[in-house]
């Protein structure tokens, strides 16, 4: 699970859908492209995730004055935690799993679980990007990755 | 009496405890008006105002029931609806049933919330789930990626304290022992008979680290009800008097959620500024705590915030012994949400309304005038899980 491509195909999806909604079609369908979208204000600049009206002054009709926009996929780990027990049966075999809550270099928080090297103590405030797992069902999973070790 | 507090009294309490693999939940919710209703010394026919507690507006949807309990126990209330936030749901009904109260669109006001949570969870036990299995709901993220349960996201905010403060597992761990030896003293509590050290915490499994098992509230069924009523009318029923000194509330989208500080504190500030403005009160007046505690983090938020110590000495603070019997707070006197049943903020709301009665026997706070039930609940949309707070004071009728 990279960046670039997934060298064999994943079995087939035994998890909860991902819940795609009428706000969040256009992330989702972002992360099969390999991008993360932030809902971004062309009146002023601020990024949101996830849909949002924008905080900073008078909007649009319909939050019109915003769109998904290309994010650097990068930020910092703010927390995590560790999933010793499977809730679902299709993460009987992913346990422990590292599940973050990263703070985007844009200013967003998202949450996804991590990739690569696991996070321990002292890892908070360290540089993560995001990775992209595809699956055939048509949609991508996102997750973070350490940078630069 | 101050001049700002609201005219209201909680006139009768009920409580169903322990599971009910048997019974549904508008039977335990019609069960727990009855004897609310009873304990005021009260008819079925005085009550002309009925309120459904309910945990809607969380993560996923709990399990709920398309009745109402007025119908089963045959109310004859001119007014029933359903309110409630996750685990705020006292909290919010009492501000709701006030306004009919105080225009005169009704004399007493039943409120009840019921949960078969625990009934649920041996259902899902068999298809290979563990824990309450919720429902899909529009706007729910992470649950593709593992985010199934309330401890997959909460346990964030113990993390990031941790990473903040330098809070340790053990001094989380002396929330849940203290709240346990508590719940020793409460025989109506799921862990009565079974105190808890810090070994014991630490021993616990890890379910998602930071949280072992004992930092993780209970599963429950029961329901409990109350009868809200105008301070006059209360005096003249069957049980003390318990008044409504003061409310307030707050959100996490109003001044956490943009600076990303609701992972180390709750939205308590304007809520105890109302509440303690209506009260005509301060810190120092609150006899008892009864502080929401769907987890440990939480009370150790809540303790910060309300201000018994400073933000970031949480640790130290509960570390020190201030939240159990004897301590400076006594907090979460009946077990709370880790060591007696699960029932939102009803579960604190009943211990507060039988500790200021003087009905709380071995775990009784002596000279106990004021005690303080805080709810907390909402989406599970981050970064802005979670995020109402409520604040309602409650005291002996003078
Ligand atoms: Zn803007």
């Amino acid at each position: 699970m990279t960046t670039t491509e997934t060298t064999e195909a994943p079995p087939a999806w035994n998890k909860p859908p991902p819940n795609i909604d009428k706000d969040s079609r256009e992330f989702w369908d972002g992360l099969a492209r390999h991008e993360l979208l932030l809902w971004t204000c062309h009146t002023c600049g601020a990024q949101y995730w996830p849909k949002a009206y924008c905080i900073k002054h008078e909007n649009e009709p319909w939050a019109a004055n915003l769109s998904w926009q290309p994010s650097s996929g990068r930020g910092k780990l703010f927390a995590y935690n560790v999933h010793h027990w499977a809730f679902h049966p299709g993460f009987k075999d992913e346990v422990p799993y590292y599940y973050a809550l990263v703070e985007l270099d844009e200013g967003p928080l998202i949450s996804a679980t991590m990739v690569g090297r696991p996070p321990a103590a002292g890892d908070v405030g360290k540089a993560v990007r995001i990775a992209y797992e595809d699956h055939p069902e048509g949609f991508t999973i996102p997750h973070f990755e350490f940078v630069g070790d | 009496m101050g001049s700002t507090q609201p005219d209201l009294a909680v006139a009768g309490l009920g409580v169903v405890a322990g599971p009910q693999a048997d019974r549904s939940q508008r039977m335990m919710a019609a069960e727990a008006a009855r004897l609310a209703i009873a304990d005021a010394g009260l008819n079925i026919s005085d009550i002309d105002g009925a309120v459904d507690l309910r945990r809607t507006g969380g993560g996923g949807d709990r399990g709920s029931y398309s009745d109402a309990f007025t119908r089963v126990l045959g109310l004859p209330a001119n007014f029933y609806f359903v309110i409630g936030r996750g685990g705020a749901l006292a909290g919010l009904g009492i501000a709701a049933a006030a306004s009919f109260l105080q225009r005169g669109l009704a004399k007493h006001v039943v409120l009840v919330g019921a949960v078969d949570d625990w009934s649920k969870s041996q259902e899902t036990k068999k298809h290979g789930h563990r824990g309450m299995a919720h429902a899909e709901k529009e706007g729910y993220w992470g649950k593709a990626l593992g985010d199934l349960r309330a401890a997959s996201h909460h346990s964030w905010m113990a993390a990031r304290h941790m990473a903040v403060y330098g809070t340790t597992s053990e001094q989380l761990g002396a929330i849940s022992v203290q709240q346990r030896a508590w719940a020793c003293l409460n025989p109506e509590a799921k862990m009565y008979g079974r105190p808890i050290t810090i070994e014991d915490h630490q021993n616990s499994p890890w379910v998602v680290e930071p949280y072992h098992l004992f930092d993780i509230s209970q599963v429950s069924d029961g329901a409990i009800a109350f009868v809200l009523t105008t301070r006059e009318r209360a005096r003249d029923l069957a049980k003390p008097a318990v008044d409504i000194l003061g409310q307030g509330f707050g959100e996490v989208a109003a001044d956490l959620w943009w600076e990303k500080k609701n992972f180390q504190q709750m939205a308590v500030h304007n809520a105890k500024k109302q509440a303690l403005a209506e009260s005509g009160l301060g810190l120092q007046d609150i006899d008892v705590a009864e502080l929401y505690d769907c987890f440990t983090a939480e009370v150790l938020f809540q303790l910060e915030d309300y201000g018994w110590c400073e933000k970031g000495d949480g640790g130290a603070f509960v570390e020190a012994g201030n939240i159990g019997p004897g301590g400076s707070i006594p907090t979460n006197t009946g077990g709370g949400l880790l060591s007696c049943y699960h029932l939102g903020d009803l579960t604190g709301f009943a211990e507060a309304v039988r500790q200021v009665r003087g009905e709380a026997g071995e775990r009784q706070v002596a000279n106990c005038e004021v005690a303080l039930s805080t709810g907390h609940g909402g989406e599970l949309v981050s970064p802005g899980m979670c995020s109402i707070h409520t604040t309602t004071l409650l005291g002996k009728a003078a």
